[in-house]
């Protein structure tokens, strides 16, 4: 019995310093558990488009796809190498974990279209997913990084990301 | 009165400085030639999505470097492709030289917004 009430105390005071110390908010977000969305995001956006030149025959969806692939690797690599020169690794949140279920639903949803239908929803959710991303990087990772050198790395990502979504308004329009 | 002394001194001087003039007007029209041979070495920079500067005015036989300084790849292609720089990756350039038929107008055949443009001199 002792031994049980000494068990939920220590599990109760791990869980507190648990709660304290993790984050609730996107503002909340260390550099490291920011750098770990951010990586995140980037490699679900490479799944979206795995999956689009998998299923569309249009050739600018598939451009756009190959584009999106090519510019998150470029972002993903300086990414790892300037956490190697930090000396640091990306940190597992609750953002993230969101992100990647979000995600499995979306993939499920756009494995079951083809054709226009396919190309259009995918078109559609490349604009949506940069515009909550790109929001999410302004107002809420920009300006609460703390290390100079990623702050840099994702000022540079912004510009990048926010070229994706005029690309991807433009493809929306286009498929209308 | 000049004495022949003060005569042969300044037709001296008369004819160093009409020889320094012709030999100066003689290697300033080399420099132009060569110039004009060569051609002029224009430097465009693709930085933040935008190719800089937007608008260049060119000449046959001028060469153009474009070199990226972004994280992510880009090209600099002719909007018919008849040239094509080909993927460059983060401090990479490629050089093309100047044509009197080569298209003027380009764009990064990745990101289909970035779009510049050459002015052919003639």
């Amino acid at each position: 019995m002792k031994k049980t009430i000494v068990t939920c105390i220590v599990a109760l005071a791990l869980s507190s310093a648990s709660f304290i110390t993790q984050a609730k908010t996107p503002a909340e977000l260390n550099d490291l558990e920011i750098a770990h969305v951010a990586y995140t995001a980037d490699v679900i956006d490479i799944q979206y488009a795995h999956l689009a030149l998998a299923l569309t025959s249009s050739e600018q969806i598939k451009k756009f796809a190959k584009t999106m692939i090519r510019d998150h690797e470029a972002v993903n690599e300086q990414a790892l190498a300037l956490l190697s020169k930090l000396g640091a690794t990306a940190q597992d949140n609750f953002l993230s974990q969101k992100l990647v279920s979000d995600s499995k639903e979306i993939i499920n949803e756009l494995s079951q279209l083809r054709g226009k239908a396919f190309d259009k929803r995918y078109a559609e959710n490349e604009l949506a997913y940069h515009k909550a991303v790109n929001g999410l990087v302004a107002g809420s990772f920009i300006p609460n990084i703390e290390n100079k050198e990623v702050k840099a790395l994702f000022e540079a990502g912004l510009r990048i990301f926010k070229s994706h979504e005029n690309h991807a308004a433009m493809m929306v329009k286009n498929l209308k | 009165m000049m004495t022949s002394l003060q005569l042969s001194i300044a037709s001296f001087l008369m004819l160093f400085i009409t020889f320094t003039g012709l030999a100066q007007a003689s290697e300033t029209n080399v420099e132009e030639e060569a110039k004009a041979i060569e051609g002029t070495a224009h430097i465009i920079e693709i930085r933040d999505f935008v190719f800089s500067p937007i608008s260049v005015e060119v000449k046959a036989g001028d060469t153009i470097t474009w070199t990226n300084f972004d994280i992510v790849p880009h090209t600099a292609t002719a909007i018919d492709h008849s040239w094509d720089s080909g993927s460059l990756k983060l401090g990479e350039s490629f050089t093309y030289t100047v044509t009197d038929d080569m298209q003027l107008d380009y764009f990064c055949l990745f990101h289909p917004m970035m779009k510049a443009n050459l002015a052919l001199e003639k």
